[in-house]
């Protein structure tokens, strides 16, 4: 082993994110220990060790929050009647950023994909569907990813919505084919949640 | 479409080797296990980044850690180069020294129409032998044909793995089956389409090619039998369910499409000899490069590999003929060049190789 074992095991810590190979990995374990001092370190370990318990998934949406409900489903300015599917809390930060959508979420944590095992149970729909009935709810609007799981999962949700009084449109234009939310920038979403078609 | 220039790095048993092209006949003679099919397979990898027989990494000279395949390519309107890294861990493709993530991106920079000794059980070989074959030309001439392609398998894939977990089940929910079966035949649709698109192509080229090599009054042809014949594809996948959940497998669809090839009406699978097969291959391979070059306007680089057992003299050289067509490049593999005529001899260029070494004869 080149390296002491306390830097070593550091920079196995730092290999369990995605994206982030041996190299890297030391690069950080090294910077570490080169440039934070004991009070940085202190911080960063609170707040790395706190995060499970200070974060949880919103009751009502399912979005990343400290509060429960999370602070888009309390906050009296958003337009209830307007609810936006999409899969991952990350989806949520990007279209808040764009500044273009004053109604509420739905986060699914994932798609419909038999290969990963992720059906129906698998994915924060339960609670979706009692949300919906309630009256005040007029529009869902479904921005699942343009790829085929994502295309699986908003049509699922169609399936089951199609009797109910409710507007169902799709977001999906603008987002180039095979592209993640995540991917698209913020100038593209907005034009995408405006262009939203009917479903 | 022509190579110019081509460099191989612990490519196979090739450690570096360069070679100047031109347009026309190119003889790599060689003797057995010098190397010969290796070129050839270079230049295979390097058009459609994936080999036809083995995993990557088997490409790899052994006890290398990459193999390299470069390649100057011109066509008509402009110069590209194209080079192809392969590793233990992965591959990585290069147009004009730009990275290319998509495989649709970089299919189709190089067309090639290939004869291996594989490509013999074209005719008599498994319905999936066929539909490869086919499947390769198809995605180098039309990009959107890879991407459905793609899509379809994926979607195959997440069905199949439903049904598995359907099958275990009591009473199961269909309703995101009946969301895959939906996408599945969208897809199905259009990869059925250019197949059968395909086939009406080819079968306008396709016997004058046969006559050309043959020599021969029968007529050759080619037909399309999908396995689903319906013209509702959805309706007609949602009808097999029950047969779905039994083999937990999806049993209908372009995965299980084949093609027939005739002389006159008679299917060459159940009657046509070793020679008349290889004629046959051989006027199908022309025909294929007569197409591109109605589309594309412009000729693939023929890869032929071992081409002249089982052929008569006659026949080899009405094939060699054919190649040296203008602004057509061949690379074509033999033992011996005994047979063949002068004429043609004269105007090719001879390459002999020995031991993963090749030199140019001039
Ligand atoms: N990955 C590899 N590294 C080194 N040599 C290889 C590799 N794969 C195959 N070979 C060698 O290549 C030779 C076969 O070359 P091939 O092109 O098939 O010959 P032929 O001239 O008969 O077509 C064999 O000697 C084999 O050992
Ligand atoms: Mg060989
Ligand atoms: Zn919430």
């Amino acid at each position: 082993m080149i390296y002491p074992e306390a830097l070593e095991e550091l920079i196995s810590e730092f290999m369990k994110y995605p994206g982030i190979g041996r190299k890297t990995a030391e690069r950080y374990a090294l910077y570490t220990v080169n440039h934070f001092d004991q009070e940085a370190l202190d911080r960063f370990s609170q707040a790395l060790s706190a995060i499970k318990s200070r974060i949880g998934r919103c009751r009502i949406c399912g979005h990343l929050t400290e509060t429960d409900p999370c602070a888009i489903c309390q906050d009296p300015n958003r337009d209830k009647s307007v609810i936006m599917v999409v899969e991952s809390p990350k989806d949520v930060f990007t279209i808040e950023k764009s500044n273009k959508f004053r109604g509420i979420y739905h986060v699914l944590h994932g798609a419909l994909s038999p290969l990963d095992g992720l059906g129906p149970d698998e994915l924060n729909l339960a609670s979706l569907w009692p949300r919906i009935q309630q009256s005040e709810v007029k529009e869902l609007i479904i921005a699942t990813s343009a790829t085929q799981e994502g295309e699986a999962t908003a049509m699922y949700i169609q399936r089951v919505v199609k009797n109910m009084d409710l507007l169902l449109t799709r977001i999906g234009y603008g987002v180039p084919v095979g592209t993640n939310l995540e991917y698209a920038d913020e100038k593209t979403l907005s034009k995408a949640i405006e262009n939203r078609r009917s479903f | 479409m022509m190579i110019q220039k081509i460099t191989l790095t612990n490519f196979r048993n090739y450690q570096k080797q360069t070679l100047t092209l031109g347009s026309g006949i190119h003889f790599i003679i060689g003797a057995n296990g010098a190397g010969k099919t290796n070129l050839l397979e270079a230049l295979y990898v390097l058009s459609l980044a994936k080999s036809y027989k083995v995993e990557d990494a088997d490409l790899i000279r052994y006890t290398c850690d990459f193999a390299k395949i470069q390649a100057s390519v011109a066509s008509q309107n402009r110069q590209i180069d194209l080079s192809l890294i392969i590793t233990e861990i992965g591959k990585k493709a290069l147009l004009n020294d730009h990275e290319i993530k998509r495989l649709s991106d970089y299919i189709g920079n190089l067309h090639i129409v290939s004869f291996l000794p594989e490509d013999m059980s074209l005719i008599k070989g498994s319905p999936g032998d066929r539909r490869y074959y086919f499947d390769v030309f198809l995605s180098q001439i039309d990009k959107n044909y890879l991407e459905m392609l793609t899509t379809y398998k994926y979607t195959l894939r997440q069905r199949n793995e439903l049904l598995k977990k359907l099958s275990a089940e009591p009473k199961p929910d269909t309703t995101l089956l009946d969301v895959l079966t939906e996408q599945l035949a969208f897809h199905a649709q259009q990869v059925m389409a250019r197949r059968d698109e395909f086939v009406k192509e080819i079968n306008d080229v396709l016997n004058s090619a046969y006559k050309r090599l043959a020599h021969k009054n029968e007529m050759m042809s080619m037909t399309y039998c999908p396995s689903i014949e319906a013209t509702d594809t959805t309706a007609f996948l949602k009808s097999k369910y029950h047969q779905d959940l039994v083999a937990r497998i999806t049993n209908y669809g372009p995965h299980r499409d084949d093609y027939d090839f005739y002389l006159d009406d008679r299917l060459a699978r159940n009657h046509a000899s070793q020679g008349e097969q290889r004629t046959m291959i051989l006027s199908l391979i022309m025909a294929l490069g007569d197409l591109i070059y109605q589309i594309k306007k412009e000729r693939p680089v023929f890869l032929l590999d071992d081409v002249f057992s089982e052929l008569d003299s006659e026949r080899q050289n009405r094939l060699l003929e054919y190649l040296t067509t203008a602004n057509l490049q061949a690379i074509v593999t033999t033992t011996s060049v005994q047979e063949i005529k002068e004429t043609i001899i004269k105007k090719a260029k001879i390459f002999r190789v020995t031991n993963g070494y090749i030199k140019e004869e001039y």
